[in-house]
């Protein structure tokens, strides 16, 4: 019982042996990302940001951090989830750096490298919305809803039933999946962004 | 200047006005009622307030009151007379009066910017104008002397800014003496690979200035050489200048050399200055290869001729014929005379090893940035390969700024220039050797024209910024990363964390300070300096290469840390308020002279001594002593020693001083 009311101590000193090296240069490397050297720090990004408020790492700090090779860090903050892709720091920074981009590219690497939050619903209609229009060319709303419920708390489907029988009522709730007509040309174009290391080059 | 159309005896009539000088005097001293306090004093004619009488409508406010009124004396209340002395003087000469009918009050420095109470403030101003009033119906008209200025030139300190001065004031045909401390001009520009934000060769830019100012027909140079006495006053100074041993006639040697490779010393065995320690030199040397002038040195103090007076002298051979060196040179004073002198004597490097958490001096590792500068140069010790002190190639380097800088325990001020040098020494640094390179910085001062651009481009070439003041170096390794290396304790303030990062060198941005002699220069040439040391300007805008004393003019680092533009921009200036003193000629002198009524001298001489300016010489015929008004500045020592009374002073006689005294006491 005494181990349960102690202070849990740990090391917040950062040593060289905790940065990942290369990993700033690779994310600088995403196409979109190539200003981010010439961050000189000034916050912009961070004072517009309307969800600064939850974030564990400012936006500022986020690329301070990706610069100095702090992988992990970066990868498992929740700022990266939380960005709204509103633009704001994108439109202001004073160096024209792209930090929404960069926002993706680390959500991208956090999902590639099986870092991100399991349960935040963020990361899920993520990676469901991309499924979807991969596999089908656009998303049908109601049934990706369903499955960012299903993924990330399914107890809420119960809690909104009245909510789910009112659209099915008025049939609003599409079931079918919807999908586009000539799927084999995007498979084809996917197929392509694919092989050139995501990168685009064919 | 105007005849004296009212003289003392007339009846007199004052003019008094008070100057609000917008809120600056307005808003603290009750102007109206000073004016209307002194119009009820005797002799006033005329009292007004006004808000700004330095304007052109307030000048002619006077002009047409002393006709209209018939002035003859004019008091007005404002500013510092440093400032609208003249001004005022002017106006009361255009009013058709003696300039020196004219009294001023100083009400702004004196009162309104120095109290806070409306009531007392007022009061001040009401005594100080009251005393003027008094004292201003004793002025008697007086003339102003002209004294001829001597057309040479001398600047001291053969830096870029000397150099630059000397080379302005030659094209311009005029006759300068450049005198230099060391054995070569150049300074420290001589000693930088590249120069920030343009990246040009230092050495490219500058010896091309060095030739032009040894070869420049209006210029003589004087290297290995100090002013040791410096005599006189403005347009005609007497200046003594020192010129060391060098034990090689200057004129005879042609820099061949042959001497220092037949020294007996067969190896460099001494430390060399130049290349601050990183090198050896032989006890006869040569500076660095672009040395200016191209004559060789002997060190007495390693020399064992001279030292000992034993040696084979294997370099007199070496000479033969030339005959150039000469173990029996002895010093040598020179002395000239200047009109007008420019001080350009730089600064010297903060000691890092008064910072001993950073280790320099005991990690070999860790170097300056002025010894960076010379690994990173072709000319250098290494030849342009930075390496560590075992001979590898760095893979990591970290720069500490603000070494000695921004700190009350060592140097309050900003340096200005060690960011700029950091950020290329890291460029050159990278270029180089390709290591990662981390810049330790507190904040980053790029104001310059094109450093903010240079800053941005250091970023891009992937240099490190860590935001954060370095704690201390240390090569006690807690992980295995750190083994073998020097680690950087510093909280990284943007990233929110304290940080370890092992580098292989440390350079650090040691900061500029005054040089060590800078109270004994600023005697000789009777400067002042600022409260850390650097040579006081007269006026922070409006005067910035001035000096207090009348002719003496300061240019570059000497006056405050710049980087080489502003050294430049500053030489070019102090050359041309020199120029602007000479093509006039003259300097007009403040009668403020003082003057002996022979009868009542009794010749007893006390004065003759105490004339600081060697003004007052004695008669021997007449037994009495003369004072020489071209000399004479006006101090008033001697005024206050005749133990007869017998000197007097214009502008500062007995009945002046005493009735101000009486009207700053009269006032209710």
């Amino acid at each position: 019982m005494v181990e349960a009311h102690m202070m849990k101590i740990k090391r917040t000193i950062k040593y060289d042996a905790d940065r990942v090296g290369g990993f700033g240069r690779e994310i600088m490397s995403v196409a979109g990302c190539d200003q981010l050297p010439s961050c000189i720090q000034c916050g912009t990004c961070s004072g517009t940001c309307p969800l600064t408020i939850y974030m564990d790492f400012s936006p500022r700090q986020v690329m301070a951090l990706v610069r100095a090779d702090f992988k992990n860090e970066v990868l498992r903050s929740n700022t990266i989830w939380l960005c709204a892709s509103c633009y704001s720091c994108t439109v202001e920074c004073p160096r024209q750096i792209r930090i929404t981009d960069i926002m993706y590219a680390l959500k991208q690497r956090a999902i590639k490298e099986q870092v991100y939050p399991k349960h935040m619903p963020i990361p899920i209609l993520a990676k469901e919305f991309a499924k979807m229009v991969l596999s089908k060319g656009r998303i049908t709303e109601t049934l990706l809803v369903m499955q960012l419920f299903l993924r990330a708390n399914w107890r809420a489907v119960l809690s909104s039933w009245r909510l789910g029988l009112g659209l099915i009522t008025t049939g609003r709730f599409v079931i079918k999946p919807e999908r586009i007509e000539r799927q084999a040309e995007l498979d084809a174009m996917l197929a392509t962004i694919t092989n050139g290391n995501g990168k685009g080059k064919a | 200047m105007s005849n004296p159309s009212h003289n003392g005896t007339d009846e007199v009539r004052i003019g008094f006005y008070i100057c609000h000088c917008g809120h600056n005097i307005g808003a603290v001293v009750d102007c109206p009622a000073v004016a209307e306090y002194t119009s009820k004093l005797p002799g006033v004619v005329v009292s007004r307030d006004y808000k700004y009488m330095c304007s052109d409508p307030g000048q002619e406010l006077i002009q047409q009151d002393i006709h209209d009124h018939k002035l003859n004396r004019i008091v007005v209340a404002s500013c510092s007379p440093l400032l609208h002395e003249h001004t005022f003087r002017t106006a009361t000469e255009r009013g058709g009066l003696n300039p020196f009918y004219f009294q001023m009050v100083n009400i702004r420095e004196h009162d309104s910017w120095v109290h806070t109470d409306l009531i007392e403030a007022t009061a001040k101003a009401r005594a100080l104008a009251h005393a003027a009033i008094r004292r201003v119906r004793f002025h008697k008209p007086l003339e102003t002397t002209r004294v001829p200025i001597h057309p040479d030139v001398l600047v001291v300190g053969g830096g870029i800014s000397g150099i630059h001065a000397a080379l302005t004031l030659g094209n311009a045909g005029k006759k300068v003496f450049l005198v230099e401390r060391e054995p070569s001009i150049g300074g420290h520009m001589a000693k930088f690979d590249k120069t920030f934000p343009t990246l040009d060769c230092a050495a490219c830019i500058l010896t091309p200035k060095m030739s032009a100012v040894r070869s420049h027909e209006n210029v003589t140079l004087w290297t290995y050489s100090e002013v040791v006495k410096v005599e006189g006053y403005v347009g005609n100074y007497k200046v003594t200048v020192q010129r060391k041993p060098r034990y090689v006639i200057e004129d005879l040697c042609v820099g061949c050399q042959e001497c220092i490779k037949s020294c007996v010393y067969k190896e460099p065995k001494f430390s060399d200055e130049f290349n601050v320690g990183l090198s050896k030199r032989k006890p006869i040397y040569i500076p660095f290869p672009q040395a200016v002038p191209q004559v060789v040195l002997i060190d007495p103090e390693r020399c064992l001729q001279v030292k000992t007076g034993k040696c084979k002298k294997t370099c007199l051979e070496a000479c033969a014929d030339r005959q150039a060196i000469d173990f029996n040179q002895k010093e040598e004073l020179i002395e000239v005379k200047v009109g007008t002198i420019i001080v350009a004597t730089g600064f010297k490097l903060f000691d890092a090893k008064r910072i001993p958490q950073y280790g320099y001096g005991l990690y070999p590792n860790v170097v300056t940035s002025l010894e960076l500068e010379r690994l990173v140069t072709s000319s250098g010790p290494t030849a342009g390969d930075i390496i560590l002190r075992d001979g590898s190639k760095p893979k990591t380097a970290g720069f500490i700024l603000c070494v000695g800088s921004r700190d009350l325990k060592t140097n309050r001020w900003c340096s200005r220039t060690c960011c700029m040098h950091s950020m290329k020494l890291a460029q050159l640094f990278k270029e180089h050797t390709d290591a990662d390179v981390t810049i330790f910085y507190m904040d980053i001062r790029a104001p310059g024209k094109g450093c903010e651009e240079f800053y941005d481009k250091s970023l891009r070439e992937g240099i490190r910024f860590i935001r954060g003041r370095v704690a201390e170096v240390t090569d006690w390794a807690l992980a295995p990363e750190e083994e073998g290396k020097l680690v950087i304790r510093v909280e990284d303030t943007l990233a929110g964390f304290v940080r370890r990062i092992p580098v292989d060198m440390i350079v650090l941005a040691v900061g500029m300070e005054p040089q060590v002699d800078a109270q004994e220069v600023r005697r000789l040439f009777n400067m002042s300096c600022g409260t850390e040391g650097w040579f006081l300007e007269k006026h922070p805008k409006l005067a910035p290469v001035s000096t207090f004393t009348d002719g003496v003019f300061i240019a570059g680092c000497c006056q405050g840390p710049k980087d080489i533009p502003d050294s430049i921009a500053q030489a070019g200036a102090a050359a041309a308020e020199a120029m602007a003193l000479i093509d006039r000629g003259y300097i007009e002198q403040e009668p403020n002279t003082a003057y002996i009524v022979e009868e009542e001298c009794s010749g007893c001489k006390s004065c003759v001594v105490l004339c600081p300016y060697t003004a007052i010489s004695f008669d021997d015929a007449k037994q009495k002593a003369i004072i020489n008004e071209a000399l004479c500045k006006g101090c008033g020592t001697c005024v206050a020693s005749c133990p007869s009374g017998s000197i007097k002073q214009h502008l500062f006689e007995d009945e002046q001083i005493f009735s101000e005294i009486e009207g700053v006491l009269a006032y209710d």
